[in-house]
C-alpha cells in the first residue's frame, strides 16, 4: 500500500501566533480580541508591549523541535504591530526553532490598518503570505458588521496586495469574505462575488455566518433584528458560491476555501491533516500531544499561566494522536477527505468499510458522502454544506456501537 | 407508647386543593406537638418522594403520629392520615378517609373552594366524617374570610360559624386546630374485643425490608408475633415487625382498635398487599372483610419504548422493579413492526402516567419513546364477539366490527363565571354534552358535562388551565361505555404506516385531525437526508398529506483549526439528539413527535 507511515505522530513543522489586540470588536466576532480604539498602533500601544513579553516568553518556554515550514499570525489585528514588532517576533521564531527553507509565512492584515509602505516593510521581513479580512465590497454591508474599513479601502489593499504578487514581492494572499448575512439577497451575493473575482486573489476564504453567542448579532437576533436568509437559501448561496467559483479556476478544498492551482493554505492543511503544530498566545490551542491545549482568553489569566508555566506538559512528547473523532471531524473539512488506511495505521483502529457503508447508506446514496476503497469523503458542494450533520450520524454511531477495529484487521 | 385509650384516640385527614397549604399546614401540626424538632423540619415533610417535592403536590400518602396536651390537661394521640391531591388518585383518597373519623377542610381564604376539594369533601360526608372548616393564608392581603365562608356554606352545606382561621405558614390558629381534633373529631368506637381487621391504606416497598404496609387498625388487636391473613390477596404472612409513624417508624409489641401504624412481613410486591385490602389473624380471622376494596384499573394506556433496542432488557427490569411499588402499574410485551420490542402500559390517568415514565428515566436511566395516550375502547364484533381494544393499532378492520364503544366521564368544572364561554367551547370540541350549569356564587358557577375519556386525557386538563389563566379546576369520573361513530386514523411516514401513532377519533373530526397531525409531524420531524412524505389515511384513503423537505444544510464553517473544542461539544450534542430518536424505517423521528396528536392546539 502506498500510504505514509505515520509510525507515531511526528513533532509540529508549524506555528499559531495570535495577536489578540483590534480596533473595534466586530459584531459576529466572538474571538478571543482585545479592541484598542480606531486610532491604537503598535509603536505607540502599552497593551501591546506588555503582551508581547509575555508571548515572547511563551515562545522561550516551548519545546524544542525541528526548523518550522508554517507560521500563521493570526489575530485579532496582527497588521496593527509595527514593523519592528513584528521583526522581533520572527526574529525569536527563527532562534528558537528555525525555519525550514520556503516556509510559509502567513500575516493576517486588516484593511485600512496599512499602507503600501507598510506592506512592503512587512515583507521585506520575510512573510511570504498575507490573508486580508474584507469580508464585503459593499460600504452598507461593512457598516452592519461594525467594520472600521471601506470598500475603496478594501479595493486598494487589495490592489497592492496583487501589484506585491506581481513583483514576487508575495508569494499568495488570500481573500475573506463573510456569506449568509442578515438581508443579503442573492444577487448581492452574487455581486460581491464579481467583485471579489474582480480582485483576483489567489485564494479567497468564504464563511457562512454563525451567529455566536455574546456578540452584538446574537443580541439583535434574540431582539428579532436579525433576518438571516433561511436554510434553503443559504444553501443555495453556498452552491452557487461553488459553481461560480470552480467555473472560475478555483478548487473548492475545503470546506470554507477555495484557491487556484497551488494556491492553498499550507498552514490551514495542518490543521485539517491531524498533524501537530505548535501555538503561542492569549486563547491559542496547540495540537501537540493527544490532547489539544487551549491558552487562557485573558491578558491576566494568560500572563499568570505563562509565569507558572502550568500545563506545558500538554505540548510535551509529540507521539500521540488525538481520537479518531477529532481526525474525522478536521479530515472530512477536506476535498480530499480521510484516508482509511492511514487512519488505520495511526494504531487507533480503523473505521471498518462495511461499518461507514451502513452508518452512512442515506448520505451515500443521496451523493453527499463517497465512499472508495480508502476514502470517505464528502462531496462538493452538498456534503461540504451538510458537513454538521454528516459528522453528528458518525458520531451518534461511534457512541452507539464499537466500530473501531482492532489493529491488524482488514479495512474494505 | 401504645397504651393510648381508644377514648383518647383521634384519626384525621386534610382534605385541601393543590397550593392551599395542606403540606404547609401538615408540617406545622408537626412541629407544634414536637413530634418533629424544629430543626430536623424540612420543608413539607410528609411529601417526600422528589417528584412530589418538585410538583408541589401530594402522590403517596403518608401517616404520622402527634401527642398533643388538650385543654383537659390530658395527652392525646392524634394520627394524620395525609391523602393524594389528585384525580388519578381517588380511589386511595377514598381508602384512606375510610381510615379517619375527621378531616380538616382547608380552603385558601383568598381562592375559595376547587372541584378537586369538591369532590373529596363528598368523599368524606358520605364516610361520615365529622369536618372541620379551615381558613388558611388569612394572612394574605386578598384573604376575604366571609366571602369564603358564604362560599363554602352555599356550596359544600356546611356550617362555617366555627371555621378556624389560620395561618400554616406563621402558626396563627395552629392550636385552635389541635383543639378542635381532640374536641369535635369523635373518638374510634372501641372494639378492642372483637376478631382483627385492619385497612391497608397505604404500602410502599423498601427493598431491605419488602413492602411496608400502613394501616388503621378498625377492630380487634395485632400483636408483633401474630400470623396475619390478608383477605383480599389470600396470603398469610409472619410478622417481621409493627410500629408507629412518629413520624419517623418506631417499633411497639401492640397496636389496638383504633389505632394507625405500620407492618413489614417480608412481603415482596405491593401488588401482594393492596390498598383497601384487610389484615386479620390467620388464627382468628374476622368473618367479613371491611367492605369497598377494589382493584385500581388502569384507564390509560400507552406503548412504552427504548430508543435504542438494546435496552429492551433493561426496560423490562425496571417495569419489574417498579411493579414492586406501584400496584396500579400494568404492562405487557407489545412489538411493532415500526418499533421493534416495547411494552404497553396501563395507568390510572395521565399524572400517574407521566409519574412512571419520569422514573423509568430518572431512576433507571433509560431513554423512552412514549405513544399518545389512549384509552380502552369496547368493540363489538361481527360475528357477536367483544373485543377490549387499549392499543389503536389493535382496532380490527372495519369489516370485522359491528360498532365501537368508548368510556365516558362526568366531568365537573369549577370556575369564575367569566370563563363560561370559553369552557362550554372547549367541551363541545372535546364531543362534549352540556349537563347542567350552577351558580354557586354570584361569580362563580360549576359546569357539568359529559365527555369521552379518550377526549380528556389528551391536552384537555392543559387546555382548561390556559384558557382560564389556571383559575378553573375540574374532576371527573368514569360513568360507562357510549357507542359512537369512531374511525381509526393512520399516520404514513415515508410510506411506511407509523403504527405508535395511530390514533382512534370520531368520524367528524378525523380530517381536521389527520391534517393537523401531519402539520405537526411536519414541524417536529427535523429534515433528513432525502424528502419525506407524510400522510394520514382512513383504511387506504389519504386523508392529509404533507412533506418534510430533504436537508440542505448543516454547517460550521469558521472553524478555526486550532480550537474545534466547542465545534465537538456541538457535535456531540446534535449526536445526542439523533441518539434520543427512534429510528422508523429510514427516518429519525424524535419522541416530541410521538406525542404530535396532543400538541394539534398548540400556537392556535
Amino acid at each position: 500500500m502506498s500510504v505514509p507511515l505515520p509510525a507515531g505522530r511526528r513533532p509540529p513543522r508549524s506555528l499559531y501566533l495570535h495577536i489578540p489586540f483590534c480596533h473595534r470588536r466586530c459584531f459576529y466576532c466572538d474571538f478571543p480580541v482585545v479592541p484598542l480604539g480606531d486610532q491604537a498602533d503598535g509603536s505607540r500601544s502599552q497593551s501591546i508591549a506588555d503582551y508581547l513579553h509575555w508571548l515572547l516568553r511563551d515562545l522561550a518556554a516551548a519545546p524544542a523541535g525541528p526548523p518550522l515550514s508554517t507560521v500563521y499570525i493570526g489575530g485579532g489585528t496582527p497588521s496593527m504591530l509595527s514593523p519592528d514588532q513584528l521583526a522581533q517576533l520572527l526574529a525569536a521564531v527563527r532562534s528558537h526553532w528555525g525555519l525550514a527553507p520556503g516556509a510559509e509565512l502567513t500575516l493576517e492584515m486588516d484593511p485600512a490598518s496599512f499602507d503600501r509602505q507598510r506592506l512592503e516593510a512587512v515583507l521585506a521581513l520575510g512573510i511570504n503570505r498575507v490573508s486580508l479580512g474584507g469580508q464585503s465590497f459593499d460600504d452598507a454591508v461593512l457598516e452592519q458588521l461594525g467594520r472600521r474599513h471601506r470598500a475603496n479601502q478594501l479595493r486598494e489593499a487589495c490592489s497592492w496586495l496583487r501589484q506585491a504578487q506581481q513583483q514576487t514581492l508575495l508569494q499568495s494572499w488570500s481573500l475573506d469574505l463573510i456569506v449568509n448575512l442578515p438581508q443579503q439577497s442573492f444577487e448581492a451575493w452574487d455581486w460581491e462575488l464579481s467583485q471579489a473575482l474582480a480582485q483576483a486573489p489567489p485564494h479567497l476564504s468564504i464563511y457562512d455566518l454563525i451567529v455566536e453567542p455574546g456578540t452584538v448579532f446574537a443580541w439583535r437576533q434574540g431582539r428579532g433584528e436579525l433576518l438571516l436568509p433561511d436554510d434553503d437559501q443559504a444553501a443555495d448561496r453556498l452552491q452557487h458560491t461553488h459553481q461560480r467559483l470552480q467555473a472560475a479556476g478555483y478548487g473548492h478544498y475545503e470546506v470554507s476555501s477555495w484557491a487556484l492551482p497551488g494556491q492553498a493554505s499550507r498552514h490551514n492543511r495542518v490543521y485539517w491533516s491531524g498533524a501537530s503544530w505548535w501555538a503561542l498566545g492569549l486563547g491559542a490551542t496547540s495540537g501537540v500531544g493527544t490532547e489539544r491545549l487551549a491558552r487562557p482568553r485573558t491578558r491576566d489569566a494568560y500572563s499568570e499561566w505563562v509565569q507558572a508555566d502550568a500545563g506545558r506538559q500538554g505540548d510535551g512528547p509529540a507521539a500521540g494522536w488525538p481520537p479518531v473523532e477529532d481526525l474525522l471531524l478536521v479530515g472530512l473539512r477536506r476535498r480530499e477527505g480521510v484516508d482509511l488506511a492511514w487512519l488505520h495505521q495511526t494504531g487507533l483502529g480503523g473505521l471498518e468499510r462495511a461499518w461507514l457503508e451502513r452508518v452512512l447508506a442515506g448520505w451515500i446514496e443521496r451523493g453527499v458522502v463517497e465512499l472508495s476503497a480508502q476514502r470517505l469523503r464528502l462531496v462538493a458542494p452538498e456534503g461540504f454544506s451538510l458537513s454538521n450533520a454528516v459528522l453528528s450520524d458518525l458520531l451518534a454511531a461511534l457512541e452507539r456501537s464499537e466500530p473501531l477495529a482492532p489493529t491488524g484487521a482488514r479495512l474494505g | 407508647m401504645t397504651d393510648a385509650p381508644v377514648s383518647r384516640l383521634r384519626n384525621f385527614c386534610i382534605i385541601a386543593h393543590i397550593d392551599h397549604g395542606k403540606s404547609t399546614l401538615a408540617d406545622r401540626l408537626l412541629q407544634d406537638t414536637g413530634t418533629v424538632a424544629d430543626r430536623d423540619m424540612q420543608a413539607q415533610f410528609l411529601d417526600n418522594m422528589d417528584l412530589e417535592r418538585e410538583r408541589g403536590i401530594t402522590i403517596k400518602l403518608q401517616a404520622a403520629r402527634m401527642q398533643f396536651k388538650a385543654a383537659d390537661g390530658e395527652l392525646y394521640t392524634l394520627n394524620l392520615i395525609d391523602t393524594p391531591g389528585h384525580v388519578d388518585f381517588s380511589y386511595e383518597v377514598s381508602r384512606s378517609l375510610q381510615a379517619c373519623e375527621g378531616a380538616l377542610l382547608v380552603v385558601d381564604a383568598s381562592q375559595g373552594v376547587e372541584a378537586q376539594t369538591l369532590a373529596n369533601v363528598y368523599l368524606a360526608l358520605g364516610n361520615d366524617l365529622e369536618i372541620i372548616p379551615v381558613l388558611n393564608k388569612i394572612d394574605l392581603p386578598g384573604a376575604d374570610a366571609e366571602r369564603i365562608s358564604t362560599e363554602i356554606e352555599e356550596i359544600i352545606g356546611l356550617d362555617t360559624s366555627n371555621a378556624i382561621h389560620c395561618s400554616a405558614k406563621t402558626g396563627l390558629g395552629v392550636p385552635e386546630i389541635l383543639q378542635a381534633i381532640v374536641d369535635r373529631v369523635p373518638a374510634p368506637p372501641d372494639t378492642t374485643e372483637e376478631p382483627l381487621k385492619a385497612l391497608i391504606f397505604d404500602s410502599y416497598y423498601d427493598p431491605y425490608r419488602g413492602v411496608i404496609v400502613y394501616f388503621r387498625v378498625v377492630s380487634g388487636r395485632l400483636r408483633k408475633k401474630d400470623k396475619v391473613l390478608l383477605m383480599a390477596s389470600k396470603k398469610t404472612y409472619e410478622l417481621d415487625e409493627i410500629g408507629v409513624m412518629s413520624p419517623d417508624q418506631k417499633q411497639v409489641d401492640e397496636l389496638h382498635a383504633g389505632e394507625v401504624g405500620y407492618l413489614a412481613a417480608s412481603i415482596k410486591a405491593v401488588a401482594d398487599a393492596r390498598v383497601g385490602d384487610t389484615i386479620t389473624l390467620a388464627s382468628a380471622p374476622a368473618e367479613e372483610p371491611l367492605p369497598g376494596y377494589t382493584e385500581a384499573k388502569p384507564m390509560v394506556f400507552c406503548g412504552l419504548f427504548p430508543t435504542d433496542a438494546d435496552q429492551y432488557p433493561d426496560l423490562r427490569d425496571a417495569l419489574d422493579k417498579l411493579k414492586l411499588s406501584d400496584a396500579a402499574l400494568k404492562y405487557e410485551p407489545e412489538t411493532s413492526s415500526a418499533m421493534g420490542f416495547g411494552f404497553r402500559c396501563g395507568f390510572l390517568g395521565l399524572l400517574h402516567m407521566e409519574i412512571v415514565q419520569e422514573r423509568l428515566e430518572r431512576e433507571y436511566d433509560l431513554d423512552l419513546i412514549v405513544t399518545a395516550p389512549s384509552v380502552i375502547y369496547k368493540v363489538n364484533m361481527a360475528d357477536g364477539s367483544t373485543v377490549m381494544v387499549d392499543n389503536p393499532a389493535t382496532l380490527p378492520e372495519p369489516q370485522a366490527r359491528e360498532s365501537i364503544e368508548e368510556p365516558y366521564v362526568k366531568m365537573e368544572i369549577y370556575a369564575p363565571n367569566s370563563f363560561n364561554g370559553t369552557l362550554m367551547e372547549l367541551c363541545q370540541e372535546r364531543r362534549g354534552t352540556f349537563i347542567d350549569m350552577k351558580y354557586i356564587t354570584t361569580d362563580r358557577v360549576t359546569l357539568q358535562y359529559e365527555l369521552p375519556l379518550a377526549e380528556v386525557v389528551t391536552d384537555f386538563f392543559d387546555q382548561m388551565k390556559s384558557r382560564t389563566k389556571g383559575y378553573a379546576s375540574m374532576e371527573y369520573s368514569l360513568i360507562g361505555y357510549r357507542q359512537n361513530v369512531l374511525v381509526r386514523l393512520d399516520v404514513l411516514i415515508n410510506g411506511d404506516k407509523a403504527d405508535p401513532l395511530t390514533t382512534i377519533v370520531h368520524r367528524d373530526k378525523a380530517y381536521g385531525v389527520g391534517k393537523g397531525l401531519v402539520e405537526k409531524l411536519k414541524e417536529l420531524i427535523p429534515r433528513q437526508q432525502f424528502k419525506i412524505p407524510l400522510q394520514a389515511s382512513i383504511g387506504s384513503r389519504i386523508i392529509a398529506s404533507e412533506s418534510i423537505s430533504a436537508m440542505r444544510k448543516d454547517v460550521l464553517a469558521k472553524c478555526y483549526g486550532g480550537d474545534i473544542s466547542r465545534k465537538k461539544k456541538l457535535l456531540k450534542k446534535q449526536a445526542k439528539g439523533k441518539k434520543r430518536m427512534k429510528a422508523m424505517g429510514k427516518v429519525d423521528v424524535p419522541q416530541e413527535a410521538f406525542m404530535a396528536v396532543l400538541k394539534l392546539n398548540e400556537n392556535k
